[in-house]
């Protein structure tokens, strides 16, 4: 019954009588494969079943998360987008509004600049006409001084004349 | 009978069984107790990993799940994608099934339980294991392609022409024969080759073999279940048409 294993010499029980050996087929065959489909059914229900469920259950829950997440994403995009066509406008109005107020107080400087000239200019003339005014009056002062004192010359150049 | 030779170093059993009697029927009795603890085991994690499932998964739910997702991509690659799920039980099952019977016998110290005869061991190492799961997938892959195609199923016979009738038929008996044989003669091999060089040098030098034995039960595993689901697909697709690996 008993087989020995020397060295590498391996012996099999292909001599042993009543039975045994490598090549033994016997009831274990059918007994085994009901068995294993038992098991299948066991697994499938404990295991396969449960299991695959909630991968499942898994997938679906992560794809309707993603196409959420897309969706928002899109959204948020787009709301960027808006803003920054907003920022864009904005920018625009405030650069023509300092335009305009840079242009009006130009205008403004200007007018008042004018004016000022204007005004000194007036000035000035009004001046001129005074000075020469005072300047005619002196002048006809002098020639009546002048002709009264060529008279009294005239007087005294005939007095000592006529005497 | 008891000739102990010189140079015998310990005992190798290979071929003894530990008979039962199930009315006039013979059982390998130690073949049952390990297949006992396979599935028991099988059934023990199914059960502690679904008991409280979570959306988000962690510890035991989550290593069964990436389970549960190698046994679905193997029997989509080879089944298809439309008609696979029916199968991922029957696939899965083979599988781990086989895988933890194969690392049981590697990792277990079986051989310190003492048997009135024969001994423990994974029990793919057993003829009888290896063919029961070879025949069972026969069946599965006749009753796919019955179910699928009908009795156009047998047109798969004559095809890709009537010449090839007898080697079609050839191949539905060396299927189920290579499969059951190539589990069983890895398994087996192993572990004499194991046993062997335990004998000869008791420490570390069976190391590396024994983990070169639990690579390939592990890659007999996946070529077990591979090779069904092929077949399974086979039957249900017909053939040529569909590229299979």
């Amino acid at each position: 019954m008993m087989n020995f294993v020397w060295l590498l010499a391996v012996e099999t029980a292909e001599a042993v009588e009543e039975g045994g050996g490598l090549f033994d087929l016997d009831a274990t065959l059918p007994l085994m494969a009901v068995q294993f489909v038992l098991l299948a059914v066991a697994l499938n229900v404990l295991f396969y079943k449960p299991l695959g469920k909630v991968l499942d259950e898994r997938d679906g829950y992560i794809s309707s998360n993603q196409v959420d997440a897309a969706e928002r994403l899109a959204k948020a995009e787009q709301i960027a987008k808006q803003y920054q066509q907003e920022l864009a406008e904005t920018r625009r109005q405030a650069q023509t509004v300092i335009a305009e107020a840079q242009e009006e107080a130009q205008k403004i400087a200007a007018q008042t600049v004018a004016t000022a000239q204007q005004e000194a200019q007036a000035q000035r003339e009004q001046v001129q006409r005074e000075l020469d005014e005072q300047k005619n009056q002196a002048m006809a002062t002098l020639e009546q001084q002048v002709d009264g004192l060529s008279q009294q010359i005239l007087d005294k150049l005939l007095g000592s004349l006529a005497a | 009978m008891l000739m102990i030779h010189p140079l015998v170093l310990a005992k190798l059993e290979v071929g003894q069984h530990l008979y039962w009697q199930l009315g006039g029927l013979k059982l390998h009795g130690q073949v049952f107790l390990t297949s006992w603890f396979v599935i028991g085991a099988l059934l023990l994690v199914s059960f502690l990993a679904t008991r409280n499932i979570q959306r988000v998964p962690s510890g035991l739910q989550n290593f069964m799940e990436y389970a549960l997702e190698f046994i679905r991509d193997l029997a989509k690659n080879q089944i298809g994608e439309k008609e696979y799920r029916p199968w991922v039980p029957f696939v899965g099952t083979l599988f781990l099934f086989i895988f933890v019977s194969n690392w049981s016998g590697a990792l277990i110290p079986w051989k310190l339980i003492h048997l009135p005869s024969g001994e423990l061991a994974a029990p793919t190492n057993d003829i009888n294991t290896t063919v029961a799961l070879a025949l069972l997938t026969s069946l599965a892959y006749f009753y796919a392609g019955f179910s699928n195609r009908g009795l156009g199923y047998f047109a798969k016979y004559i095809e890709p022409t009537p010449i090839l009738l007898p080697i079609n038929i050839l191949e539905d008996f060396t299927k189920p024969l290579s499969l059951s044989f190539r589990l069983f003669g890895n398994i087996l091999a192993d572990e004499l080759v194991v046993a062997v060089l335990v004998l000869l040098v008791p420490l570390f030098v069976p190391l590396p073999v024994m983990v070169l034995g639990l690579f390939t039960s592990a890659i007999q595993a996946l070529i077990f279940a591979t090779l069904a689901a092929a077949y399974i697909g086979e039957a249900i697709e017909g053939h040529g048409g569909e590229e299979h690996g």
